[in-house]
């Protein structure tokens, strides 16, 4: 092949160095999201499946689930989502102090939806909801309901280890602004999930 | 980027109070008694919403470029769709077969 054809094989097809335009660790860090959402949609799609299927009829949630208390749950992790977005900017504009600061009030409002997340399960494992046994009905219920925010919960206990570390590494020098960054993608993604699941599980 | 010039912090709090909003919106919902077939297309449009308002303003899809845009969004929710798609399609058989 002559070497200009090359030239041009490579500009359409060979991505060159960054084919999103970004860092290879944010290319990484999306596709690593873009996997773990296709797990939560199989998941929303499975716990439609077995909503559909069931031969009894699915419990109405506001009278299993205090939905006030639920909306207190969302409220905490969209505010968490908001310090974590003025934490990345304020690591990209150099101001440490703050960065810190709300990366502090991020992970302290992870710890409250997980403390809440706790309440709710033991309150509902304390009327009875197993992952085999539901009191209000379809035993696919409590299934979903323990899977599904199980799998949110083990990913906001996650998010609080990265954003622990990164704020101990930021605060040692060790991490910069893509560090604050990534960590801030991953808690994002996990507020972007809670919203299909408060949406599909809990109101809908 | 028209925040390069003013707050750089200020579109995570107008984020945060429209996503604020419109949950109080769905949670209001609920009690205005709609059809059902409403609140199911009412409640999935403003998810839709937050989700794009997160993905674009928290997450700054909106500011990459549209190619990593389209492989996120594009990707995931075609994908959801397809497998919801192929799912759907077993309800009937498999509630008839549960039913006799």
């Amino acid at each position: 092949m002559h070497s200009s054809d090359a030239a041009v094989m490579e500009a359409h097809w060979g991505g060159g160095a960054a084919p999103f335009g970004a860092s290879w660790q944010k290319t990484m860090m999306w596709i690593f999201i873009v996997t773990d959402g296709l797990l939560f949609s199989g998941l929303l799609c499975g716990y439609g499946f077995l909503r559909h299927i069931s031969p009894v009829p699915w419990p109405r949630q506001s009278e299993v689930f205090s939905i006030p208390f639920i909306a207190l749950m969302t409220f905490i992790l969209i505010t968490s989502s908001m310090t974590m977005g003025t934490a990345v900017t304020a690591a990209r504009l150099g101001d440490r102090s703050r960065a810190l600061r709300n990366l502090s009030f991020t992970i302290f409002g992870g710890l409250c939806f997980l403390a809440c997340q706790a309440y709710e399960w033991s309150h509902l494992i304390h009327e009875g909801a197993r992952l085999t046994r539901n009191p209000w009905g379809p035993p696919q219920f409590a299934q979903t309901f323990f899977v599904l925010t199980g799998f949110h919960g083990s990913h906001v206990l996650s998010g609080l280890i990265i954003l622990t570390i990164t704020t101990i590494r930021l605060s040692m020098s060790k991490t910069g602004a893509q560090g604050v960054e990534m960590a801030g993608l991953y808690w994002h993604f996990v507020d972007l999930v809670w919203v299909f699941i408060f949406t599909l599980f809990y109101l809908l | 980027m028209s925040e390069a010039t003013g707050n750089p912090y200020r579109i995570y709090k107008v984020t945060w109070i429209i996503l604020l909003i419109i949950t109080v919106a769905m949670l209001a919902s609920e009690a205005l008694h709609m059809p059902r077939w409403f609140l199911i297309v009412f409640l999935l449009a403003f998810m839709m919403v937050k989700a794009a308002m997160i993905g674009g303003n928290f997450m700054h899809l909106r500011y990459e470029k549209r190619s990593l845009a389209a492989v996120v969004a594009g990707g995931l929710l075609i994908t959801s769709l397809i497998l919801y798609t192929f799912l759907s399609r077993e309800f009937d058989y498999i509630r008839r077969h549960l039913a006799g």
